[in-house]
């Protein structure tokens, strides 16, 4: 049994690891198609974290979120960020508030931060997961770091769905996910907020032309 | 059953401005009418609960529960959201909407509604997430109904900032179970509010203490509670005004219910210095933020949405004062329903009327709309805290709340600050209110329909400043003490 666990937490950090480096992509290419990609391969491994955490927890209920989640975020979702972005042009995050160098050591930071946060969690967890939970919150904090330095809404909206994958990590490891259908009620809601966000970008499109969001600044006073 | 009679309506409602293709009026009239069997059960739940019925539970696994708070919710919500449904566009013959417009408006209204309801019912933590989240996504989708550029720039921050700020609370959620389980292991119910609240106790102080801020912050921002405040003038302002109504009047009131659950059960395990502070902090942040942006604003839809912003601030800072405070809190959240709803839904008008919502370019109130100056003034006094309406009950008895729990200086500061969003607010008025009209602006109105709806509104403020009616004392003492267990 031991000899398991240690796998299993061993597989887990593993797994956490991978899917931070995969945010922090973001922050490190340029082009638009880079971060979907990114995002498609996190979500990826993130499926296989569930089942992971699935089959070592004794919990059937996560192969069928695993399977939602590849569903929704390896295929629904790319498919339309692709459309979108074929559709709404090719912009490049050409000068984003932050340039990379400084977004790498940020988030270097953000992730020590998270360490230092979470301390508490993982001396109270006594699951063999708690080792990915700093990471998983590193995750979160990244996906914060993406939407507030990047100008293109496009790059938000992949922001977005980092975070949203990083939660997701930290409900896997830190409570071997929650209950079924709350899951699904969550994935539901990604999957109507990401459409009407990307209802949104269209209309960005259209009434200003561009998707950088810089001209978004009209509304003052 | 009762809760079948109030989810429902909202839901036929929508079904059937999806079925008619081609827009009806009929179909303004029939959602209307819809509402009011909401409201009808929303009374009947808070009669329950003023008589000191129990918590009424429905559904699988206890999906849906009422209690005192819960019914007071229900009833500010169906009872704004049935005003805004008779006041909707489309009613009449002429409207500055295209039919398509008004059937996605009836649509996505409906569904908005119907995501409030559900929150304030959701008896599971996870499903009370859903449905904040939902009301998000559905009020996001009729922001930029127009297409105008300040529209969808209001509607592209408001999406995404209410997102990211639900996601973390979806963390915090997330923390919290985590708690619940590395100490009970997995249970069935164990997303309820009861149960969450009974193990609360046992629970560890430093991981509920990270729970709470995720959870503040995350709800926080759908409230309106700066920092995370800075969609709020954008959306208020851009949105189609019955919208504008009920996110105002009670979205805010309905994120911030979601705080209140939360910080009853993390007080449950930390006591309430924890997050009484914090609460105190936000608000007077949003207090201070408020205040100062009300004097600079020129655009009176967005000087009304700070005032939703400088009330919320002043419910934080309640909620954080003991059972006097939170009595006050929740008078207050009451009070500034009705009246914020009324305003905005005045200010529709006036916008009609001017076709621009800058203050400078609003003049001569009183000559041109005599009947919606008057009562536009009435709401801008009442939301300033004046006597006799009840805001002023509600803001003293939250004074007087601080001062028995020992905030002198805070108390002194919220003083100064609400007097500067007095004194703004009036200057303001008085620039709408007289001089002379700009040019082509018509003269006289007839709207009677409207005026008679809304006057229900100034009725309700006059009685609840004058004399708190039995019912909702004894409701509100219930609440108190489920808040102060």
């Amino acid at each position: 049994m031991n000899g398991h666990d240690t796998l299993f937490a061993q597989l887990s950090t593993l797994g956490a690891s991978v899917t931070l480096l995969f945010g922090v992509v973001l922050l490190w290419r340029r082009s638009l198609g880079a971060y979907i990609e990114a995002f498609r391969w996190q979500s990826l491994v993130l499926s296989a974290v569930f089942a992971l955490v699935g089959y070592y927890g004794h919990d059937h209920e996560l192969y069928i979120v695993a399977v939602a989640l590849l569903a929704l975020k390896v295929f629904i979702i790319p498919w339309y960020l692709k459309r979108l972005y074929q559709r709404v042009g090719g912009e490049r995050e050409a000068q984003p508030y932050v340039n990379i160098a400084t977004s790498l050591i940020v988030a270097g930071l953000l992730v020590m931060l998270a360490y230092a946060i979470t301390r508490p969690l993982v001396m109270v967890s006594k699951l063999p997961t708690r080792g990915g939970i700093p990471l998983a919150v590193g995750l979160i904090f990244v996906g914060l770091f993406v939407i507030v330095s990047r100008r293109k809404a496009l790059t938000q909206i992949v922001g977005f769905l980092v975070l949203e994958n990083g939660i997701a990590l930290l409900a896997a490891l830190c409570t071997y996910g929650i209950h079924l259908i709350i899951e699904l009620g969550v994935f539901l809601d990604v999957l109507m907020g990401f459409l009407v966000m990307q209802v949104i970008v269209y209309h960005i499109r259209n009434t200003f032309e561009s998707i950088d969001v810089e001209q978004l600044n009209q509304l003052k006073h | 059953m009762t809760f079948l009679f109030l989810l429902f309506p909202s839901l036929i409602a929508a079904a059937l401005a999806a079925a008619i293709r081609r827009y009806r009026s009929l179909v303004g009239w029939v959602n209307a009418l819809l509402s009011l069997i909401a409201l009808g059960a929303a009374v009947k739940f808070a009669d329950h609960a003023a008589r000191g019925g129990g918590a009424s539970v429905f559904g699988p696994g206890e999906l849906l529960r009422a209690d005192g708070l819960s019914a007071l919710m229900m009833v500010c919500v169906a009872a704004v959201a049935s005003l805004a449904l008779f006041l909707s566009p489309g009613f009449g013959r002429e409207s500055q909407y295209s039919p398509s417009q008004l059937r996605r408006y009836q649509f996505f209204i409906n569904l908005f509604i119907f995501s409030m309801l559900l929150t304030v019912s959701a008896n599971n933590v996870g499903v009370m997430w859903i449905a904040i989240e939902a009301t998000t996504i559905f009020s996001a989708m009729l922001i930029p109904l127009t297409l105008t550029k300040p529209s969808v720039e209001a509607s592209w921050k408001y999406i995404l900032i209410c997102s990211v700020g639900i996601a973390l609370a979806f963390a915090g959620t997330v923390l919290g179970y985590f708690d619940f389980v590395s100490l009970s292991g997995r249970a069935e119910n164990a997303l309820n509010w009861p149960v969450l609240l009974a193990s609360a106790p046992s629970l560890h102080p430093e991981v509920m203490k990270l729970a709470f801020v995720f959870l503040l912050v995350g709800y926080g921002t759908k409230a309106g509670i700066a920092p995370m405040h800075t969609w709020l003038p954008d959306a208020h302002s851009e949105a189609p005004t019955p919208l504008s109504a009920m996110m105002s009047g009670v979205l805010l009131a309905v994120a911030l219910y979601a705080v209140l659950r939360w910080k009853v059960v993390v007080d449950a395990t930390l006591g309430d210095g924890y997050t009484n502070k914090l609460l105190i902090a936000l608000g007077l942040l949003s207090l201070v933020v408020a205040s100062f942006s009300i004097v600079l604003s020129r655009n009176y839809k967005r000087m009304l949405a700070y005032s939703s912003i400088e009330h919320t601030g002043l419910m934080c800072i309640g909620l954080a004062l003991g059972p006097l405070g939170v009595f006050a809190a929740m008078l207050h959240l009451v009070n500034h329903t009705a009246a914020k709803s009324m305003t905005f839904l005045l200010a529709g008008r006036v916008l009609h009327r001017y076709h621009t919502t800058q203050i400078k370019g609003v003049s001569g109130l009183l000559k041109t709309m005599p009947g919606t100056a008057g009562m536009l003034a009435a709401g801008l006094l009442a939301t300033i805290g004046l006597p006799p309406f009840g805001l002023f009950i509600s803001e003293f008895a939250l004074i007087r709340a601080g001062f028995a729990t020992g905030h002198p200086w805070l108390m002194g500061a919220v003083l100064i600050l609400l007097a500067v969003a007095f004194v703004a607010i009036i200057g303001h008025l008085n620039r709408m209110l007289y001089g002379t009209p700009p040019e082509g602006v018509a003269v006289g109105e007839k709207g009677g329909r409207s005026l008679a709806l809304l006057s229900l509104n100034v009725a309700v403020l006059v009685t609840l400043g004058l004399a708190l009616p039995a019912p909702v004392e004894t409701l509100l003492n219930q609440i108190v003490r489920i808040v102060s267990r």
